[in-house]
C-alpha cells in the first residue's frame, strides 16, 4: 500500500516531536522504557517491582551500578504529560505487600517518571530519567491494524474465527453474520448487534481455558472511556479483500468506523507512547498458553510477531535519534518464571526464543541488541524437591490464589501447596508441533501442564520499613535495559 | 531427567495433608511407603555472591601520562632520525662508498626497529585481551549469561590453541558446546578443563623459582648479587607464567605486567597477612636460629613465591572459581621440604 497523505503527515509529526525530545535530552538524559506485553503478562507488576526495587532498595547483585553502590538514590517525579493519569504505584505496592493480591487488570493508561541520581564510573554526578507507561495489554493488539484496510482485516478476522477452538466460540456471531448483507443499506441496529456478538466472541476466547492472544481490536475488550461510541461499533463483514464499498451501504458504514477507530484510538496511542521508545521489554506469559494448549501457543506467537512488526527497531545513530528514534535494545522476558523450578528456566527461555524467533532475527539484523530471559518481577514461590516413591519432582511451594483448583480440589487462598507443573520438553519444537494437551481440548486431569496462580509472597516486615520484594532475574533485566546508560 | 521419562504429569500436594511430610534440607532418608516428602531448597538469590576485588583498578579519565611519554618518544625518534639523515648525507659528501654503507645500516636498523615495535604492540594487545577475558569471565560468573559465556569460551579456545598440551582438553570442551549449560557453569567447566594442567605447571614454575632464589641467597657472597639474582628470577618467572597462560609479553609488556603484579600484590597482600605471615615469620625465625643466611634464603624464597602467586592471578585468563587458588602454604611446604632434603 503506498503511503497515504495522512501517513506522511503522521511521520512529519513524529519527526518534529523526536527533534524536540532530542534537544531536551541534552540537558536531561532520558530513557523511554517501553514495557510491552499482552494482557495478563504482568506489566503492572513488573513496573511496580522495578520502581520499588530502585527506590526502596532490593537485592540486585547483577545490576552493576546498583551493586557497586554508584546509584545514590532513585525518586519519583511529576510526569511530563498532564493529560495522562499517574501510575498508582503506592496503591499497587500496598495491594501486593499488605493484601497479598495481584493488582487488578489495568483498564486505562497511566504514566510515571523515575529519576535516578548516580555517579558515573569516572566520578561525575549525573541523573537519568526513566519514563514508564502502563496501559491495558489489549490495546497493543491494535497496532498491527494501522497497516491494514477494513477489507483486509475483515477477511483475516473471519478466517481466524473459523480455526480450532475459536469456531465454536464464534458460532453465534457467524449466525448473525449470515443475516447481514454488506451491500445493503446502512443499519445502526444491525451494526450494534454485530459489534456486540463480535465482542462476546473475543471475550470468550480470553477465558483461561483457551487463553487466546490474537484478539483485535483491543478496545472492544477494554473500551476505556470510548464505550458505546460509533468508533467502537463495527465488526468484520463477509467482503472481498480488494472490493470497494457502495455509498450508503452497511459495508461503507463499517469501513468508515474502522478508519475512525484507527484515527481516533490507535494512532494517538502509538504516537504518544510507542513511536519514541529507546528501550523495550516484551513481557510474555507463555505459561497461560501451556495451560490452554497448542492453539493458544500459536496464537501467542502470531500476536507477538504482529505487534513487534510495528516498532521501530535498529541501531541508534545520531540521525535516527534526531528524526526517527529507534529501539536499540529489546529484552524478551518470559514472565512468571517463579511458577517453574529453576531447572526448567532454560527450557522456558528456549520456548520464548522460538516464539519470537522472527522478530528477534529482524531486530538483530537491524542492529539492535536482544536478549531472552526467564524472569519473575515478584517471586511468589519457593523451590522444593518432592520425593514421591522413587520419583524426584522439581517442584515449587506457594499459596494458590483463592478459586484456583487442582485435582478437582479448590483452594481457599490460605493453604500452602507443593506443585509440580509438568516437564517442559528439551526441544521447544515439540511444543509448537502441538505435542501437548491443554485445557482447551481436555479436562484438567489429563492436561500436560498445570500452572496454578499463586498469591504474592508473605514478606517479613522489618521495623517501619517496606520489605524488599523477592524476584528472579529482575536485576539481569535492568542491567541489560539501562545498565549501559548508567556507566 | 526427561530422557528417562518422556513427560511427567503435573501433580499438586497440599502441605497440610497427612501423607505429605515437609523435611529439612539436611535431613536425609528414604520416603516411607505411601508418603510424599517435600524438601524446600535454599534460595539461590539469598546465598552470598562472592565478588573478588578487581584485579586492576579501573582507569579513569584521559591518560595524560601516556600522552606525555608518546609525545616524548615521538620527539626522540624524530631527533634521532634527523641526526641519522644528516650523518648519511655528510658521509655521502665525503665518499660515495661510506654513504652507501651508512644507508644500508640505517635501513637495517629501521627494519629491525619496526619489527620490534610490531612485536611489542602484538604482545601488549595480547596481554590486554587476556585481561579483558578475565574481566568478562568474572562478569559471566555473576550474571550467568549464556550467550556471553559461549563467547568467552570461544575466545579462550582460540587463546589455548597455541598450547599443544591442551589438545584433548580443548576437544572435550568443544564437545560440550551444544549442551544446555548455564553461563556460570560453562565458565567453570572451561576452567576445570583448560586451566587444570596449566595451574599444575604454574605451581611447579613458582616453586622452582622460589627454591632457586632461596638457594642462591643462602650461598651468595654479596648482597648485590642477591638483589640482582632475585630481580632476574622474578622477571623470568613472570615471563614464564605469562607465556604459560597464553600471553607473549615483550619488554613493554613485561613492564606493564610487572606493574599489575605489584599492584595486585599490594591489594591482596593485606588479605594474606592473616593466613600465612605468621607461619612465614615462624619458619623464618627457626631457620634464622640455625643460620642467618639460611633464614634470609627462606624468606626470599617465600617472597618470590608470593610474587609468583600474584603473577598467576594477573596472567590467568579466568578467575579462580572451580579450582582452588594455589596458596602460599602449599608452596612453602615444597620449599621447606626441599630444604630439609638438602640439609
Amino acid at each position: 500500500m503506498p503511503p497515504s497523505f495522512s501517513d506522511i503527515v503522521e511521520e512529519a509529526r513524529l519527526s518534529a516531536r523526536a527533534l524536540l525530545d532530542y534537544g531536551d535530552s541534552f540537558f536531561n538524559p532520558t530513557v523511554r522504557l517501553g514495557v510491552t506485553g499482552l494482557s495478563r503478562a504482568g506489566k503492572t507488576v513488573f513496573i511496580t517491582a522495578l520502581i520499588h526495587g530502585l527506590t526502596r532498595g532490593g537485592r540486585f547483585p547483577v545490576f552493576e551500578p546498583y551493586a557497586t553502590g554508584r546509584i545514590a538514590r532513585a525518586r519519583l517525579e511529576p510526569q511530563p504529560d498532564d493529560a495522562v493519569p499517574r501510575f498508582d504505584y503506592e496503591n499497587h505496592v500496598r495491594t501486593l505487600i499488605e493484601e497479598r493480591r495481584w493488582p487488578n487488570s489495568t483498564v486505562d493508561i497511566s504514566e510515571l517518571r523515575l529519576v535516578i541520581d548516580y555517579q558515573r564510573q569516572n566520578g561525575a554526578d549525573r541523573t537519568l530519567t526513566i519514563d514508564i507507561v502502563d496501559y491495558p495489554g489489549e490495546w497493543l493488539l491494535d497496532l498491527p491494524l494501522l497497516s491494514k484496510s477494513y477489507e483486509q482485516w475483515s477477511v483475516e478476522s473471519l478466517a481466524l474465527s473459523c480455526e480450532g477452538p475459536r469456531a465454536k466460540l464464534a458460532a453465534p456471531w457467524h449466525e448473525h453474520l449470515k443475516t447481514l448483507h454488506p451491500e445493503g443499506r446502512e443499519n445502526e441496529q444491525a451494526a450494534l448487534a454485530a459489534a456486540k456478538l463480535f465482542t462476546d466472541y473475543l471475550r470468550a476466547c480470553r477465558d483461561e481455558r483457551f487463553a487466546m492472544s490474537l484478539l483485535p481490536p483491543g478496545r472492544f475488550l477494554m473500551p476505556g472511556n470510548l464505550a458505546g461510541s460509533p468508533a467502537l461499533t463495527f465488526a468484520p463483514l463477509e467482503v472481498a479483500s480488494d472490493g470497494s464499498a457502495p455509498d450508503g451501504s452497511l459495508w461503507a458504514m463499517m469501513r468508515r468506523r474502522y478508519e475512525a477507530y484507527k484515527d481516533v484510538v490507535v494512532r494517538p496511542f502509538f504516537r504518544d507512547h510507542f513511536a519514541r521508545l529507546d528501550r523495550q521489554i516484551v513481557l510474555v506469559d507463555a505459561l497461560a498458553a501451556f495451560n490452554a494448549g497448542p492453539e493458544a501457543l500459536h496464537d501467542l506467537e502470531a500476536a507477538l510477531s504482529g505487534i513487534l512488526d510495528c516498532f521501530r527497531i535498529g541501531r541508534s545513530t545520531i540521525l535516527s535519534s534526531l528524526f526517527r528514534p529507534r529501539i536499540d535494545r529489546i529484552l524478551f522476558a518470559a514472565t512468571k518464571a517463579d511458577h517453574l523450578h529453576r531447572q526448567s528456566h532454560d527450557r522456558l527461555e528456549a520456548v520464548l526464543r522460538r516464539a519470537v524467533a522472527k522478530a528477534a532475527d529482524r531486530a538483530e539484523y537491524a542492529g539492535a541488541a536482544i536478549d531472552v530471559v526467564a524472569l519473575a518481577a515478584v517471586r511468589a514461590t519457593r523451590e522444593a524437591m518432592v520425593a514421591r516413591g522413587r520419583d524426584k519432582l522439581p517442584s515449587i511451594l506457594g499459596t494458590p490464589a483463592p478459586g484456583e483448583s487442582a485435582n478437582g480440589e479448590a483452594f481457599d487462598g490460605e493453604t500452602e501447596v507443593a506443585t509440580f507443573p509438568g516437564d517442559l520438553p528439551a526441544d521447544p519444537e515439540e511444543l509448537f508441533n502441538g505435542g501437548f494437551r491443554g485445557l482447551s481440548s481436555t479436562p484438567s486431569e489429563t492436561a500436560d501442564f498445570r500452572f496454578l496462580r499463586f498469591r504474592p509472597p508473605l514478606l517479613e516486615r522489618a521495623a517501619n520499613e517496606e520489605p524488599a520484594l523477592p524476584h528472579i532475574r529482575l536485576d539481569r533485566a535492568l542491567q541489560f535495559l539501562i545498565g549501559d546508560r548508567l556507566q | 531427567m526427561s530422557e528417562k521419562t518422556p513427560h511427567r504429569r503435573p501433580a499438586t500436594f497440599k502441605l497440610g495433608d497427612p501423607g505429605v511430610i515437609v523435611m529439612d534440607p539436611d535431613e536425609t532418608g528414604r520416603p516411607a511407603r505411601g508418603t510424599v516428602h517435600v524438601t524446600p531448597e535454599a534460595d539461590p538469590a539469598l546465598l552470598p555472591v562472592p565478588i573478588d576485588a578487581p584485579l586492576v583498578p579501573v582507569r579513569r579519565g584521559f591518560r595524560w601520562g601516556a600522552l606525555f611519554w608518546s609525545a616524548v618518544g615521538g620527539l626522540v625518534l624524530l631527533g634521532t632520525g634527523l641526526g641519522i639523515v644528516n650523518m648519511v648525507e655528510d658521509l655521502f659528501a665525503r665518499s660515495q662508498t661510506l654513504g652507501y654503507v651508512a644507508l644500508a645500516f640505517a635501513v637495517a636498523a629501521a627494519l629491525a626497529l619496526s619489527v620490534v615495535i610490531a612485536r611489542e604492540a602484538f604482545g601488549l594487545a595480547r596481554l590486554a585481551a587476556i585481561e579483558k577475558l578475565h574481566l568478562r569471565a568474572a562478569e559471566v560468573l555473576r550474571s550467568d549469561d549464556r550467550a556471553e559465556s559461549r563467547a568467552v569460551v570461544n575466545e579462550l579456545l582460540r587463546l589455548a590453541h597455541q598450547n599443544p598440551q591442551l589438545a584433548r582438553a580443548r576437544a572435550t570442551l568443544v564437545s560440550h558446546a551444544d549442551d544446555i549449560i548455564d553461563g556460570a557453569d560453562m565458565i567453570k567447566l572451561a576452567e576445570r578443563e583448560l586451566m587444570a594442567p596449566l595451574d599444575e605447571e604454574a605451581r611447579r614454575l613458582v616453586s622452582q623459582a622460589a627454591q632457586r632464589v632461596s638457594v642462591v641467597t643462602a650461598v651468595s657472597p654479596r648482597a648485590l648479587i642477591d638483589v640482582l639474582f632475585v630481580f632476574v628470577a622474578a622477571m623470568r618467572l613472570i615471563r614464564q607464567l605469562a607465556r604459560l597462560y597464553g600471553g607473549r609479553p615483550g619488554t613493554l609488556g613485561m613492564i606493564s605486567l610487572l606493574r599489575h603484579v605489584i599492584g595486585h600484590l599490594a591489594i591482596t597482600g593485606g588479605m594474606a597477612v592473616g593466613d600465612s605471615l605468621v607461619q612465614q615469620m615462624l619458619g623464618h625465625g627457626i631457620a634464622a636460629k640455625l643460620s642467618q643466611r639460611l633464614g634470609e634464603g627462606v624468606l626470599n624464597g617465600l617472597l618470590t613465591a608470593r610474587l609468583g602467586l600474584a603473577a598467576i592471578d594477573v596472567t590467568r585468563p579466568l578467575p579462580f572459581t572451580a579450582l582452588p587458588r594455589p596458596a602460599l602454604a602449599d608452596l612453602a611446604k615444597d620449599l621447606l621440604r626441599k630444604r630439609d632434603g638438602e640439609a
